[in-house]
């Protein structure tokens, strides 16, 4: 189990407020850590300090060395972020796009392939739809050749379809090796994909362990400040593991 | 976009642009065949018109560069080289240096280039603040130095007021840059161009991606504002102020090649050229002997083209 990340101490401040303070974790090769938390609690700024796109106090090391001793560059090596592109006006194509991440005809088509937008490589970023969109930038990131992967919310916009290939596809990559922290809003797909969770709740608190630890009914609600019900509802999407009783 | 297409576009640039600067060189009050010129048409040919084509041809080429970058920088494809004011600031500056220094012939120019710089420096504040400040201090900038044209204009004693309006309708015939140095501008403006071209097209997926993909955001917008800026003031003080080459060109060529900087920065570079050349020609030819300043021709072939080029991109 290779040890990629460490966090330790680590606070993001926004303005003057301090989102969350203290937060201790580490990311290791092979797993899957899902951040869970309400809206406005810091998830995407947590990952965009661990990016190094954002200031954090703390301490951030990315094998070994602190995160702030490596160039932009030597960064981009070994961590790939994904967030919500802006809108672009320039008619940018998909492939054009794809292009500025990876040289490789070969890999492109097979990425391609991977998120179903092989139709799309000639369309222009600003004509596709918000899903479509998504799905180019998850195959910009499994193009890159990063060993951390940091995903923000990579499931919204996405139909269900596209939803469980997805769960499936980072799984996959995750046996392949690859760190892989993830933002989700839905607790089926945290439950089915996290080996680890980061829970954020309303007042900064921040707590890290195993999922088995942590996925109950009384943590959720904490973070969330919401009822959580122990039922299942009939129709699910099945992301390929069955809940098991008791535990949500 | 497909090579072949690409190279086809390029041939046919080139030949293009050899056909108008032959038939530009031609024309004028008396047509002369460039390659069979003697005597005084041979003088005619080299000493006025071919400078004055040569001038016209890199003020237009750096136009559509200075064009092409702050659309990026601003990330809006219909940004164009005076949107931040420059020459608003460029004017203040001639009109300025016609008011109170001694008349001489680089008066203007000189005047023109010290306000170019005095709008960049102003603008360069709000680099740091993101494209949607900096557009809108440029905006803000602008009618401010709009504004001190209007009162030095209105100070200034009526048979200099004539001289000032040519200009500032733009001129190429009366540059005060030596047209060698004018090409060598052009041709080192459109290098740094394509040095910058792939970190360019990073940043059409906007600062925080760029960032991701290792690109030093803060350093190459600025870096891209200072080229944008100095090649703007550059154009500025040779021909004056020459409106919607640089928001033209840019923003046609990338519909005819695609949003890739490598290939969209030279054929904007080639198109603004034979433009602004296509352009004079017609304004010294249209009612001659008479001139017309080439900035209000510019105008009116480009102002067709924009709103032709804004309907196709909104179906």
């Amino acid at each position: 189990m290779m040890l990629l990340m460490k966090l330790r101490h680590v606070s993001v401040q926004r303005g003057r407020k301090t989102l969350f303070s203290g937060v201790n974790f580490t990311v290791t090769a092979g797993h899957i850590t899902v951040i869970l938390g309400g809206n406005g609690a810091g998830k995407s700024s947590l990952l965009l300090a661990m990016a190094g796109l954002i200031p954090a106090i703390g301490d951030i090391e990315l094998m070994g060395r602190p995160l702030r001793h490596y160039s932009p560059r030597e960064r981009t090596r070994l961590i790939a972020w994904q967030g919500e592109l802006p809108p672009t006006a320039f008619g940018l194509t998909v492939e054009q796009r794809l292009h500025l991440v990876s040289n490789c005809p070969q890999t492109i088509h097979h990425v391609a392939c991977e998120m179903a937008i092989s139709h799309l490589l000639l369309h222009a970023l600003d004509q596709l739809s918000s899903g479509e969109l998504q799905r180019v930038e998850l195959a910009a990131l499994m193009l890159r050749d990063a060993p951390v992967w940091l995903l923000d919310e990579p499931t919204s916009h996405l139909d269900f379809k596209h939803q469980i290939r997805l769960i499936h596809t980072l799984k996959h990559y995750a046996t392949r090796g690859k760190a892989i922290v993830v933002i989700l809003h839905d607790l089926q797909q945290a439950r089915a994909l996290a080996d680890f969770l980061i829970l954020i709740d309303r007042q900064g608190e921040t707590r890290y362990g195993a999922c088995e630890e942590l996925f109950n009914r009384q943590m959720l609600c904490q973070t969330f400040d919401a009822p959580l019900v122990e039922q299942a509802v009939a129709l699910l999407p099945d992301y390929g593991i069955c809940p098991k009783t008791g535990e949500t | 976009m497909t090579q072949h297409r690409a190279l086809l576009v390029w041939a046919i640039v080139l030949a293009v642009s050899a056909g108008f600067f032959l038939l530009c060189l031609a024309m004028g009050e008396q047509w002369i065949n460039p390659l069979h010129a003697s005597g005084q048409d041979a003088m005619i040919l080299w000493e006025l018109r071919l400078p004055r084509l040569l001038t016209a041809f890199a003020v237009g080429g750096l136009l559509a560069l200075a064009g092409a970058w702050f659309q990026v920088l601003l990330g809006n494809p219909l940004a164009e080289p005076y949107v931040l004011g420059v020459a608003g600031s460029a004017s203040a500056g001639a009109v300025a240096a016609l008011m109170w220094l001694p008349d001489t012939t680089w008066v203007m120019s000189a005047g023109a280039f010290v306000g170019a710089w005095l709008g960049i420096v102003c603008v360069m504040f709000f680099a740091r603040s993101g494209p949607d400040k900096m557009l809108l201090a440029g905006v803000v900038l602008a009618a401010f130095w709009s504004a001190m044209l209007g009162l030095l204009l209105a100070l200034l004693p009526e048979q200099t007021l004539f001289r000032a309006f040519s200009w500032m309708m733009g001129d190429v015939s009366g540059s005060d840059i030596p047209v060698p140095l004018l090409l060598a501008i052009w041709g080192g403006a459109l290098l740094c161009g394509c040095l910058l071209s792939r970190s360019l097209d990073i940043l059409l997926l906007g600062e925080r991606h760029a960032e991701a993909l290792g690109i030093d955001v803060q350093r190459l917008r600025q870096q891209l504002l200072f080229l944008a800026s100095t090649v703007t003031a550059l154009a500025v003080t040779a021909a004056g102020t020459i409106g919607f080459v640089g928001l033209v060109v840019p923003h046609f060529m990338r519909l005819l090649l695609g949003s890739l900087h490598h290939r969209v920065l030279p054929a904007a570079a080639m198109g603004g050229g034979i433009l602004l050349m296509l352009a004079d020609t017609i304004a010294r030819t249209m009612i001659a002997p008479a001139e017309l300043p080439v900035g209000i021709l510019t105008a009116i072939i480009g102002v067709p083209v924009f709103l032709f080029l804004l309907l196709r991109r909104r179906s």
